[in-house]
């Protein structure tokens, strides 16, 4: 028996009708088939004027990005799953032309604005001599082939054309890279709004040719900026400056975490693991309880914990905003730390509660030592989340007890999500904790607006980007939501302000189902 | 039957990598030039080329030069290229490479810091330059930098359907806007066709959507002589499933890196063919071998043969053939563990306009560049050439274009044909029956695909001669599209194209009648032992309206035949 699809298509000729509306087909399914097999069917069996765009099908051209399930991707590397409906609507952004066809002359009009070729000032003598290794990055971000997904998905471009989106900024970052273009393309990446990127990687996710744009283009060009002496927004700023100061990113406000906890040794009786807890400054100088949290949690799964008592920032704040010189005195500092504190206490591993501190341990600090001393830091790193599912494993989890009857939804941090693929462990947590009703998000994984610098520097885009993450969440109907990111919890707190939705760290609601379980 | 004129100096057809290198030279002249994209910018089947761009630059094999580069051509397109194209097109090669980098192209470099050159297909020193396994990518963005740089006006998403030509002179084209079913004239002091190849005839090809042979089709009724039509270069290994990916190249590497070839019995069935060279045999010996497997029923149920790497270490595979990977996952095939499923693809035409040094046609004013044209690939191509085929014809049909349009002036437009041509347009819309261009365009790719393809046979090409003219006289008026919308419609789009696609196989399928023995590409089953196919099939519109060929002499300047 032939499986059937359900394929809903936005259709809208403006010519004939007032508003889009949506046509259903029922696609037959053949394993393998992408969501370019699916319109074309479509076109073959239904209707042949079903406007969409296609040319190469073999993900070299770019011509066929469409939103399938709310995100924009090229249709002819999209496969097509068996298991659900297809929703099949034109990229966001762009006025329709017809059905999936939209019109990019915007986007043409932003590329042709920021003078994309090579500006030379002379003829060069041939043969030109260009060595790989001044090339190397470049060949990276060259291979874009403006299929302009990036532009639908980027929730900046969502909120705002002052931002030209993805796609553009890494054309700037090609110019720049290149050694033959004369052009001050630092300069046009600061008229083009650079610092407007939260680096949530939306754009690397889909990319077809996985262009990493915030870390090659985006925060290469903020660096190339702070070195060129463009001065950061105050809020940033600041946060270096104290960084630098005290190791740490904010000032003091009540009791740290690490000044409150008496040893630096969480034992437990019979151990069947041990790790390193990096706190972070957020989580040390701000939700001290969400530390007590996790310490409490691993030891109750048998895990050693050891939290060295004198710890360093992490520097994502200095990272993303491109001040590479913090940054990487930090990442030194912090590997020096933990290195020690494995070897003292025998453990290779550690474990971070903070979406930003992962991402930033893993894939800043560890390839940045790798390339300076020739191997990276001596222990890996993992998320409470993953480490528990992943490492301890989930039917080794010791069953947390206490009722917690609330409808709750979780919000995806990017730098955990896209940042560390960590993706369904922590809603397994969640689900293991008894009274939970879980609501799933099918916006879950967008941007809250707080990351890449952006809530300091640019609060009122980190407030429009919030405000659209708000509907989403609030269109659940659950009662909580719950994350693992103290920038994110901080950002969708402020947002909740005047709601009844409460916000909850995932380390402390299962420490209070452990706690509530035990009659405590 | 409402239409706008668009005035210019110099028009441009056709926005590939013929197209936009042609533009950029022309625009150097202070003049106003236009091109015309059927698609959207820097979306052309040039991107798609993943093999290099050959150039006698000597920079890894010193001892290369032009003069080994043009007789690798020539043996190559196995005596039959026209040797003036040839001469020019190693000739210019390397300065146009030079143009590519001064536009900001990235090439791969030697440890010197030159371009860098690799082995290819055939020849005889390493003078492909590349960009990793993306030239064609490297060199479309490059012109679409260069574009965006330029004066060229871009009009996407344009199809011109019909040249316009008075007193034996080019005057303009009649084009179509797709995005809003708009009719369009455009009227030029000189025009480029660089409109690409017809992969799209064949029921299983390599090539993008918008390969039809349009400009074929358009440069044949304008009057252009049109040369080497029966010579299709068909790569052995395309993809077959899934159904949008059928013919989709699978690269050369595969079979390079140890990939062997099976039919439906697990046999290494190139064995009984080319002993010696078993799979890295040339790619019209292993298209042949494949074929005959699958005509004797001993291919898989889909038609094509198996492709296995899986005796390979898994490192080997994830390291060097990672593209494999991704484009055979889509497939739902993890080619570590499976066999991929490959059948020969139709890939690249040698055959076209029909072009002289200068890169004009026949018709004043009308020049062609790229793979529309004729002539410099002769019977068959160099892996590499045609890269270098649209940046030298490109540059020199622009150049030549410009200074022709400097010296003239616009010419009027016969009016009623200009009517005549979007009433037939608006017709497809209009007619109450008829067939529709799907199930149109079906038929005819299957004929091609089964009768005029890798074996070719008199009794079989005979008939699909026949049937292309029955459906040029009976299918073509009648072709009705489903839905008679004018907005970007893609039934009406394929309804444009169709009667253009019969005019090619006709020029194809009728050529490849005339050859009587085998040569280059066109392979006879039933050759004639005693013909020499030392010529070239010229064709030409008659003046009765027929399809009129004839034999002529090859142009030969250095290499005497064998």
């Amino acid at each position: 028996m032939a499986k059937t699809i359900k394929t809903r298509v936005q259709r809208y000729n403006p010519d004939s009708d007032d508003a889009p509306y949506f046509q259903e087909f029922d696609v037959e399914y053949e394993p393998g088939m992408t969501v370019l097999d699916a319109l074309l069917y479509i076109q073959d069996k239904f209707d042949s004027s079903l406007a969409f765009r296609w040319e190469c099908r073999g993900g070299q051209c770019g011509s066929c990005a469409v939103k399938v399930n709310r995100t924009a991707r090229i249709a002819c590397r999209t496969k097509v799953n068996p298991d659900e409906n297809l929703v099949l609507e034109p990229l966001e952004k762009m006025p329709v032309i017809k059905d999936l066809v939209t019109d990019m002359a915007q986007t043409t009009f932003r590329i042709r604005r920021i003078r994309p070729y090579v500006a030379r000032d002379k003829q060069p003598q041939h043969p030109e001599i260009i060595r790989a290794e001044e090339i190397e990055k470049l060949r990276e971000i060259r291979k874009c082939i403006e299929c302009s997904a990036c532009l639908s998905n980027c929730p900046i471009v969502h909120e705002t054309w002052d931002y030209p989106g993805p796609m553009i900024i890494r054309q700037l970052a090609r110019l720049e890279l290149d050694p033959r273009d004369v052009e001050d393309r630092v300069a046009m990446a600061m008229n083009e709004s650079v610092y407007s990127c939260t680096t949530c990687r939306m754009c690397t996710d889909i990319c077809p040719k996985k262009i990493d744009i915030p870390a090659l283009a985006v925060e290469l060009l903020r660096a190339k900026a702070v070195e060129a002496g463009y001065p950061l927004a105050e809020g940033q700023q600041a946060f270096l400056d104290s960084i630098n100061e005290t190791g740490r990113a904010v000032p003091v406000k009540d009791e740290p975490l690490l000044k409150q906890v008496k040893d630096a040794e969480f034992f437990v009786d019979n151990p069947r693991g041990r790790v390193a807890f990096f706190t972070g400054c957020l989580i040390d100088y701000r939700m001290q309880n969400t530390g007590k949290a996790l310490i409490d949690v691993l030891n109750r799964n048998n895990i050693d914990v050891v939290v060295p008592k004198e710890q360093w920032c992490c520097a994502s704040p200095a990272f993303r905003t491109g001040d590479l010189n913090t940054a990487h005195a930090a990442a030194r500092r912090v590997t020096e730390i933990f290195e020690e504190a494995c070897k003292k206490y025998n453990c290779d591993t550690v474990v971070v509660a903070c979406a930003g501190c992962g991402k930033t341990l893993r894939e800043d600090h560890r390839p940045f030592i790798e390339s300076e001393r020739g191997e990276p830091p001596l222990y890996k790193v993992y998320d409470m989340a993953e480490y528990m599912i992943q490492v301890i494993g989930k039917e080794n989890i010791v069953p947390p007890k206490g009722e917690i009857k609330l409808k709750i939804t979780y919000h995806e941090p990017c730098h955990l999500g896209r940042g560390q693929h960590v993706y369904d462990e922590p809603i397994e947590l969640l689900k293991m904790i008894p009274g939970v009703e879980y609501i799933d998000d099918p916006y879950k994984n967008r941007c809250c607006g707080a990351g890449g610098g952006v809530r300091a520097g640019l609060r009122e885009l980190s407030q429009k980007i919030a405000l659209t993450k708000k509907e989403y969440i609030e269109a659940t109907g659950a009662d909580m939501v719950t994350t693992e990111c103290p920038f994110c919890t901080i950002q969708i707190n402020d947002m909740m302000k005047e709601t009844n939705m409460q916000v909850r760290y995932i380390p402390d609601l299962l420490a209070e189902s452990y706690r509530k379980g035990e009659g405590k | 039957m409402d239409y706008k004129t668009i005035m210019c100096d110099v028009l441009v057809v056709g926005a590939g990598g013929a197209g936009c290198r042609a533009a950029i030279a022309a625009s150097k002249h202070n003049l106003d030039v236009i091109m015309l994209s059927k698609e959207l910018l820097g979306k052309a089947h040039t991107a798609m080329a993943e093999g290099g761009y050959n150039v006698s630059l000597g920079n890894v094999d010193p001892d290369d030069n032009p003069e080994t580069h043009f007789k690798d051509t020539i043996v190559g397109g196995n005596y039959l290229n026209n040797q003036k194209l040839a001469e020019i097109l190693v000739r210019d090669a390397p300065q146009r490479i030079f143009d590519l980098e001064d536009m900001g192209a990235v090439f791969d470099r030697t440890p010197e810091g030159k371009i860098a050159q690799r082995v290819f297909g055939k020849q005889s020193w390493r003078r492909t330059a590349y960009a990793s396994d993306r030239t064609g990518s490297e060199i479309m963005v490059t012109l679409t930098e260069g574009i965006r740089k330029s004066s060229v006006r871009v009009f996407d998403e344009v199809f011109a359907t019909k040249l316009l030509v008075t007193d034996g002179k080019i005057a303009g084209v009649c084009a179509v806007d797709l995005k809003y079913g708009d009719y369009l004239v455009f009227r030029a002091k000189a025009v480029v066709m660089a409109t690409g190849g017809a992969g799209r005839i064949f029921s299983v090809t390599s090539n993008a959507q918008l390969d039809v042979g349009d400009g074929y089709g358009m440069a044949y009724e304008a009057g252009c002589e049109m040369i080497d039509m029966e010579m299709v270069q068909f790569h052995p290994t395309g993809m077959v499933k899934p159904e949008s990916a059928k013919g989709r190249l699978v690269t050369e590497a595969v079979r390079g890196e140890g990939g062997i070839l099976l039919n439906n019995e697990g046999e290494r069935f190139m064995n009984r063919y080319y002993p010696e060279v078993m799979e890295l045999a040339g790619r019209d010996q292993v298209a042949r071998s494949i074929m005959t497997e699958v005509l004797e029923g001993r291919g898989s149920p889909d038609g094509g043969v198996y492709l296995s790497i899986a005796h390979l270490p898994r490192t080997i595979i994830e390291f060097r053939l990672e593209s494999m990977i991704e484009q055979f996952e889509d497939a739902g095939v993890d080619i570590r563990d499976e066999p991929m499923l490959v059948s020969p693809t139709a890939h690249h035409f040698m055959g076209g306009i029909k072009i002289d040094e200068d890169s004009a046609t026949n018709i004043s004013g009308l020049y062609a560049a790229g793979e529309c044209t004729g002539g410099v690939h002769g019977g068959n191509r160099l892996g590499g050439n045609a890269l270098a085929d649209t940046q030298v014809f490109g540059a020199l049909s622009g150049e030549n274009a410009a200074k022709y349009a400097k010296k003239n002036t616009h010419l009027g437009v016969d009016r009623d044909a200009i009517m005549s041509e979007f009433v037939n347009l608006e017709e497809m819309l209009k007619r109450k029956e008829g067939v529709s261009p799907a199930d149109a365009r079906d038929e005819l790719t299957e004929l091609m695909w089964n009768k005029v393809q890798i074996f070719r046979k008199e009794d079989e090409m005979q008939y699909a001669v026949k049937e292309l003219r029955r459906i040029e006289k009976e299918v073509v008026p009648k072709i009705k599209v489903d839905v008679p919308v004018k907005r970007f419609n893609p039934g009406w789009h394929q309804a444009i194209e169709f009667a253009h696609m019969v005019t090619t196989a006709r020029m194809v399928a009728e050529a490849a009648v005339m050859r009587k023995g085998s040569r280059g590409a066109h392979y006879r089953v039933d050759a004639d032992p005693n013909e020499k196919g030392h010529y070239n099939i010229i064709i030409r519109k008659g003046k009765n309206g027929e399809m009129e060929l004839r034999k002529e002499d090859l142009v030969i300047t250095k290499i005497t035949l064998p």
